[in-house]
């Protein structure tokens, strides 16, 4: 068994085969041998790290494979249901889990949140894309109106 | 007024009934500006004139003890004021709120997350839209590494072909330039501009109303071998007429230039036809280099190996291999028993069809045959040969498969019901076009035909296919473009002509030659060249600067 502490100071206890998705964590038990000390990680909040803890028991089993994303894109921009479920959680929250993921080095947790904001921006105009996010608009009256034409032409082109 | 401080204080805290969302306190690190502010302050006048200076200056003290209470005391302050909302301000509170906890994630997350998420969308319109959404959003998507993948994605890489747009190479000096935001554009554009039509030049008056029996183009020059004793050569850009090769005394019936490119861009042209002559041209300088003379009848077929080995095949039943510096013969071929129809070369080995029913594999250094191709019934009328697998198309309306080192034969493709006149082959596909109007596509692993394709009413004159689309023109006076992978048809190509004579296409342009009725006497045809331009993009100055290099698109292949 691993502990991790979280920057709000709560300690978890996890298996240390769930705890290794984390690269990071892997090779801090790489370096620092058997210890007893909980491991801290301070850029990750006991809410995220539960979530993100959640996420490495339900995928234990997982092949750990850094090549398959090359070979097979199509299957992995596709999200399965178990992660499109646990990934239904408010922006705050989906950020944070990006960020970890991350920090942790968590590639396939990563590629899921990434896909999952990938998925919000996919099939929207700009007015709706600012409107998911709380963007502003913040192009210049001539840019909006030449600007985009001239210098971007062809992504306006693409857009219409 | 005076319960609001009661409540503030912190030793009045109790736990409020329910518990709110203990996990309510922001742990990032980051800061956004849209939190920075938490008044109302996006109208301070207008606050103003509903409160009173004594009630404002309340207020703004309730504001100060809120910041400085703990986080719990803060959900509980927070708790209580909503439980004395009613709906209209819940509803009023739940707008403010809402925007404040939405993320603009591509700018708040690390720039490389940022492009992360973006090579997820293989959508190039999604892209688009996202580029306008901001100036932020708009500087991200000009990064290379979305662009790059996203050529990746589409399959958007120069081909090997020997007739792919050469002019996409640049001078090494211009290659620092390359973008493949801008390499994505351009092949969008392309891309876009083949399904729904390009720029067409016209060329009316440029040739004789006579029969059109060969063409050939490269991003300069156009070809055109005609049946009224002349080459006419074109600029490929403008369609205007560049030189008028005159010499031959009877019908030009094949032609082949090679050269042209950076390296090697003198271009030789090699020509035969019913004078029995084979001429050799500077293609650039529109002079003539050599006549090499020994057939005795017509020539009706000929490749270049290189710019100095040429073979050509003749109604005299014999090929003849051509030193094409030197001016001289180097071998005569003999052993077909009647005219020799069509030929191909692969390095040092060249394949014939002929009348006599068969076809024969011959080594052009020793001009010796190496194998008969015996088993079709009746002419053969078109060849196609890969260094291995040597095809025929046959009168007898069947396909032939052979083996170049062996001589045997493989397979017969059935499934034409007339002359199979039209052949191509690349790596293990096979279009074949015949005078029943069909086009088959077969896949020589398994011999077997993948589609067939009803594509004109009378004998199929032209095809060509790459990796992605296929044209064929008939002489029903269709030019008709297909996708290659699906059989289906993408678009008719020009107007409906009287005959089509000769087509040819490469990435990025089409050029098709054809004989149009004339409007006042309709029986009396005209022969009309259409050019096609793909490339037509958007911004000129991009395209200029638009270098594609042969190691860039290396590295391309590779990572795909």
């Amino acid at each position: 068994m691993v502990q991790l502490l979280s920057s709000d100071n709560e300690t978890f206890t996890v298996d240390k085969q769930v705890a290794e998705r984390s690269i990071l964590i892997k090779n801090m038990l790489e370096d620092v041998g058997e210890s007893d000390a909980p491991i801290p990680l301070p850029n990750v909040t006991a809410k995220i790290l539960k979530k993100v803890i959640d996420w490495c028991e339900h995928h234990r089993g997982d092949p750990v494979s850094q090549q398959e994303e090359i070979n097979d894109r199509k299957r992995l921009t596709e999200i399965d249901e178990w992660d499109q479920k646990f990934m239904e959680v408010d922006q705050e929250t989906l950020f944070e889990i990006i960020l970890a993921a991350n920090y942790l080095d968590i590639k396939p947790l990563l590629d899921i949140g990434c896909k999952t904001v990938a998925n919000m921006i996919k099939g929207k105009s700009p007015e709706e894309i600012r409107r998911t996010f709380n963007i502003v608009n913040d192009f210049t009256p001539e840019v909006r109106q030449f600007g985009i034409i001239s210098h971007c032409y062809f992504l306006a082109m693409l857009s219409t | 007024m005076s319960t609001f401080m009661d409540l503030c204080t912190p030793e009045d805290i109790s736990p409020p009934a329910t518990p709110p969302n203990t996990y309510f306190a922001r742990p990032s690190q980051r800061q956004r500006s849209s939190y920075i502010d938490p008044s109302f302050g996006d109208n301070p006048t207008q606050l103003a004139t509903v409160l009173d200076d004594q009630q404002l200056d309340y207020i703004r003290k309730v504001k100060t003890i809120f910041q400085q209470l703990t986080t719990e005391q803060k959900q509980f302050f927070l708790y209580e004021i909503i439980n004395c909302c009613d709906n209209q301000q819940l509803t009023f509170v739940s707008d403010i709120i809402a925007p404040k906890l939405k993320i603009d994630f591509l700018k708040e997350l690390p720039i490389e997350i940022s492009l992360h998420i973006l090579s997820f969308i293989e959508d190039p319109r999604t892209l688009g839209r996202a580029a306008s959404v901001s100036t932020f959003w708009n500087s991200l998507l000009k990064d290379e590494t979305t662009w790059k993948s996203l050529c990746l994605k589409h399959q958007y890489r120069r081909r090997n072909s020997s007739i792919s747009g050469v002019a996409l190479l640049g001078p090494p000096a211009r290659r620092l330039n390359f973008s493949y935001r801008e390499y994505f554009k351009r092949k969008y554009n392309i891309e876009a501009a083949w399904a729904q039509g390009g720029k067409v030049t016209t060329c009316f008056d440029s040739l004789d109303s006579g029969l059109v029996t060969s063409l050939q183009f490269d991003d300069e020059m156009i070809v055109v071998g005609c049946d009224n004793h002349k080459i006419e050569v074109f600029n490929t850009t403008t369609g205007n007429s560049i030189h008028t090769l005159e010499g031959h005394e009877g019908g030009v019936w094949a032609l082949q230039f090679k050269g042209g490119e950076i390296h090697d861009p003198e271009r030789l042209l090699v020509s035969g036809g019913c004078d029995r002559d084979v001429r050799v041209w500077d293609l650039n300088k529109g002079q003539l280099k050599h006549v090499l003379r020994g057939h005795t009848s017509t020539v009706r077929c000929l490749k270049m190996r290189d710019k100095r080995i040429a073979v050509t095949g003749s109604r005299d039943t014999t090929l003849r291999v051509w030193d094409l510096q030197h001016g001289t013969m180097r071998h005569v071929l003999l052993g077909h028993q009647a005219s020799v129809r069509c030929l191909d070369i692969h390095d040092n080995l060249v394949v014939s069809g002929s009348y006599d029913s068969t076809a024969r594999v011959w080594d052009i250094n020793t001009g010796r045959c190496l194998h008969v191709l015996t088993g079709h019934y009746s002419q053969i009328y078109a060849i196609a040969f890969d260094g291995s697998r040597v095809i025929t198309g046959s009168l007898d309306s069947n396909i032939r498969v052979w083996s170049a080192e062996t001589g045997q034969c493989l397979a017969t493709l059935h499934g034409h019901t007339s002359l199979v006149g039209q052949l191509q082959l690349s790596a293990s596909t096979l279009v074949s076009g015949g005078s029943d109007g069909c086009l088959r596509v077969w896949d020589l692993d398994n011999y077997e035909c993948v589609h067939q394709i009803s594509a004109h009413d009378n004998s199929v004159t032209c095809l060509q296919f790459d990796d992605k689309r296929m044209m064929s023109g008939g002489n029903d006076g269709r030019v008709k473009l297909w996708d290659v992978k699906t059989g289906r048809l993408i678009r008719y190509f020009t107007m409906p002509a009287k005959t089509i004579w000769r087509l040819q296409f490469t990435d990025t342009r089409a050029v098709v030659v054809m004989q149009r009725r004339r409007n006042n006497s309709p029986e009396e045809g005209r022969t009309v060249m259409e050019i096609h331009n793909f490339d037509i993009g958007d911004v000129p100055e991009m395209l200029a600067n638009n270098v594609i290099e042969a190691d860039e698109d290396a590295e391309m292949q590779n990572m795909s």
